[in-house]
C-alpha cells in the first residue's frame, strides 16, 4: 500500500489567481446580506421608516423635553438603531442559523482559516452598519435635514466603537443561542426595550425616574449618549464612551474565542 | 500524539489506534482501532449512537480525541489541522449551505488553490443546469450531489462522506450511490459513514461494524455475513404424492441440514450456505426439480443484527439466528 491516493482525473484550472479564503468567505457573507429579509427589514427598512415617523410627530423647535430641534434630536438618535437592530438581530440570527444547519462545521471541515469566520462577521456587520446609516441619513436629509456635527471625531468614535461593540455582541449571542428561532426570539426581546428607552421612543426628559435610570446601562442608549451628545453639541458623553469601549474590547474577545473554526 | 509517531503509519491513509472520546461522563468512542487503505472504500456501520460520528470528527480534525492515535495521510488531525483539512474532502452529517447561495457560489467559497475545473464535476453529478439555483431551492438528491461536488472540488486525497444519503427518497438514494460507485471505480479512498447497511454492502469494499462506541467487528460485507449470518433457508413445495415424512427425513440426512420443518406444503430445510448445493443435488438427484424452488441468504444487515444481538464473549460465527427469522 502507498500513500498516494488514486484520485479522479484532474482538470486544468480555469481561475489563473485563486482568491483566499478569507476572500472568498467575505464575498459569500455579502452576497448574503443582501439577500436576507430580515436584515433588509430591520436594518434598513424599520430604523428609515420610524426615524420618519417619530421625527415628524414633535415639531422642530427645542422644549423642555427636546433640548434641540426634535426633528433632528430623532436624526442623530436613529443612527444608533442600525447599530442596535444589526447587533441584536441580525447577526445572531445569521450566525444561530448557521450554528444550527451545521454551516460552521462544514467551513471547519473545508478548512477555512481559523479566525476567517469571525473577521468576516465583523466585516460585514460593520458594512450593514454603514449602508444602512448612510441610506439613513440619505433619507432624512430632505425631510428633517441632517443636524451638523459639533464633534465631528467623538461622534466618529462614538459610532465605530459602538459599531464594534454590537456587531461583537451579535456574534457572541449568535453563538450561544442554539437556534435561529431562540436568536429571533432573544434579539427582538433585546431590542425593542433597548430602540423605545435608549433610541428612538420618547426623550429622557419626560419619563419617570426608574426608567430614565434603565436608560443610563442599556448598552445601546449608551452608544446612542456617546454618538449623539457630541454630534448635537450636548456633552463629550466620556463616560458613556468608556463603558462602550469595554463593552466592545469584552465581547469582541469573547466572540473571537467562540467563532474560531 | 507526536510527529515523529505519525510517520510510521505512511503506508495507510487513516491510522486509528486506541480511539477513546467522552462527553462529559459518556463514553461516546470506546477503544476504537481501524485502518483505511489507499483507494479503498472503508464504511463504518452501526445504528444511530454507536460513535461513527464522533469518530469521523476526530479524523476531521473537529474534536480532539481524549485518548489514542489518529493519523490521517501522516498528519496529526488535532495539531495538523492547517495542514490536513484542505486534503480531506467532507460530506457531513446534518450540514448544509445557506439556502440563499446558489450552487455556482457555493463552488466559488469552497475552491481552494487545488481545486479542479468545477464545471466537468457539476456536469458529472447531473447540476449542470442547476448553476444559478439557490440551494434552498434544490431536492435532497441534488443537495447531496452538490455535496459530493465540494467534496471533490480541491483534490481530497480522503473522502469522507457521513449518512450520505438520509432522509433520501429511494430514488435520490440510488442517484447518490451511483455517485460514489463512481469515486470508487476512480480509485478514490472513501470513509463512508452510515447505519443503511444495504448502502454499505453496495459501496464499501470492506465495513467496521460499531456498538456502543466500540469496533464489534471488521471485514468485507461478505466476510461478515459469513461469519455473522452463515445461515441459509431453501423452501419448495412437495408434490401432492410424494410422502411429505419420507422427503423430511432424507433431507435431514444431507450434510450441513439443521432443520427441515413442513410449513404448510413446503419444505422449509434450514442450515449453513452448503445446504444450497446438498439440497439442489439431492432434487436433481430425484429427478424432479420444484418449480417453486426459494432459496434465501442474509445480507449485512441480518450479519449486523446477529453481531448486535450476540453477548461479546460469544461473538463467533453463529447458525443461531436462522430460528429468528433473521435473514430475508
Amino acid at each position: 500500500m502507498t500513500t498516494t491516493t488514486p484520485s479522479v482525473p484532474e482538470t486544468p484550472q480555469t481561475r489563473t489567481r485563486p482568491r483566499s479564503a478569507a476572500r472568498r468567505l467575505l464575498t459569500a457573507e455579502l452576497r448574503l446580506l443582501v439577500r436576507d429579509p430580515l436584515t433588509l427589514t430591520f436594518v434598513l427598512v424599520f430604523p428609515v421608516l420610524t426615524m420618519l415617523i417619530i421625527g415628524g410627530s414633535f415639531g422642530t423647535s427645542p422644549d423642555e423635553a427636546f433640548p434641540v430641534n426634535p426633528s433632528h434630536w430623532y436624526v442623530a438618535s436613529y443612527f444608533t438603531v442600525v447599530i442596535g437592530a444589526t447587533g441584536l438581530i441580525m447577526l445572531p440570527v445569521h450566525i444561530a442559523s448557521y450554528r444550527e444547519r451545521g454551516v460552521l462545521r462544514r467551513f471547519a471541515a473545508a478548512g477555512f482559516p481559523r479566525w476567517s469566520f469571525a473577521l468576516a462577521q465583523l466585516f460585514v456587520g460593520l458594512v450593514a452598519i454603514a449602508v444602512a446609516g448612510a441610506a439613513l441619513l440619505a433619507v432624512a436629509a430632505p425631510v428633517y435635514g441632517i443636524p451638523e456635527v459639533q464633534d465631528p471625531l467623538r461622534v466618529a468614535t462614538g459610532v465605530a466603537t459602538g459599531a464594534v461593540a454590537f456587531v461583537s455582541l451579535g456574534v457572541l449571542l449568535g453563538t450561544v443561542l442554539p437556534s435561529a428561532r431562540a436568536a429571533q426570539a432573544v434579539g427582538l426581546l433585546l431590542f425593542f426595550p433597548s430602540f423605545l428607552l435608549g433610541v428612538g421612543g420618547p426623550p429622557p426628559a419626560v419619563m419617570s425616574p426608574l426608567l430614565r435610570d434603565l436608560t443610563e446601562v442599556l448598552p445601546l442608549a449608551l452608544v446612542t449618549d456617546s454618538v449623539r451628545d457630541p454630534w448635537l453639541g450636548l456633552g463629550d458623553a466620556n463616560g458613556s464612551l468608556l463603558v462602550v469601549a469595554v463593552i466592545a474590547l469584552l465581547a469582541t474577545g469573547l466572540a473571537a474565542r467562540r467563532t474560531a473554526l | 500524539m507526536s510527529k515523529d509517531t505519525g510517520t510510521r503509519f505512511l503506508e495507510q491513509t487513516v491510522t486509528v489506534r486506541g480511539l477513546r472520546k467522552s462527553y462529559g461522563g459518556r463514553v461516546v468512542v470506546d477503544g476504537v482501532d481501524f485502518d483505511v487503505a489507499a483507494g479503498e472504500v472503508l464504511g463504518l456501520i452501526g445504528a444511530n449512537g454507536a460513535g461513527k460520528t464522533t469518530t469521523v470528527e476526530c479524523l476531521q480534525g473537529l474534536r480532539r480525541p481524549d485518548e489514542g492515535l489518529v493519523r490521517v495521510l501522516g498528519l496529526d488531525p488535532v495539531t495538523d489541522a492547517d495542514r490536513l483539512r484542505p486534503l480531506i474532502g467532507s460530506q457531513l452529517q446534518d450540514s448544509a449551505l445557506p439556502d440563499r447561495l446558489r450552487v455556482q457560489e457555493a463552488i466559488d467559497l469552497f475552491s481552494s488553490a487545488r481545486a479542479r475545473n468545477a464545471d466537468e464535476l457539476l456536469e458529472r453529478f447531473g447540476l449542470g443546469k442547476r448553476r444559478r439555483s439557490f440551494f434552498g431551492s434544490m431536492s435532497g438528491g441534488e443537495r447531496q450531489r452538490l455535496f459530493l461536488v465540494l467534496a471533490l472540488l480541491n483534490q481530497p486525497r480522503l473522502v469522507i462522506l457521513d449518512e450520505l444519503t438520509q432522509g433520501l427518497d429511494p430514488s435520490a438514494r440510488r442517484e447518490v450511490w451511483s455517485a460514489v460507485a463512481q469515486l470508487r471505480d476512480g480509485g478514490v479512498t472513501v470513509l463512508l459513514v452510515t447505519h443503511e447497511l444495504d448502502e454499505a454492502e453496495a459501496l464499501c469494499d470492506r465495513v467496521v461494524a460499531m456498538r456502543s462506541g466500540a469496533v464489534l467487528d471488521t471485514g468485507t460485507p461478505a466476510e461478515l455475513v459469513s461469519r455473522h449470518a452463515g445461515w441459509a433457508t431453501v423452501r419448495f413445495g412437495t408434490a401432492i404424492q410424494e410422502s411429505v415424512q419420507l422427503t423430511t427425513e432424507a433431507l435431514r440426512r444431507l450434510p450441513s441440514v439443521q432443520e427441515v420443518t413442513s410449513e404448510r406444503d413446503q419444505v422449509v430445510v434450514r442450515g449453513d450456505r452448503a445446504i444450497i448445493a446438498h439440497v439442489g443435488a439431492w432434487l436433481v438427484g430425484r429427478g424432479s426439480v420444484p418449480t417453486d424452488l426459494r432459496v434465501d441468504v442474509p445480507d449485512l444487515e441480518a450479519a449486523l443484527l446477529a453481531l448486535l444481538d450476540t453477548p461479546a464473549d460469544l461473538r463467533r460465527p453463529a447458525l443461531a439466528p436462522y430460528v429468528n427469522g433473521a435473514s430475508r
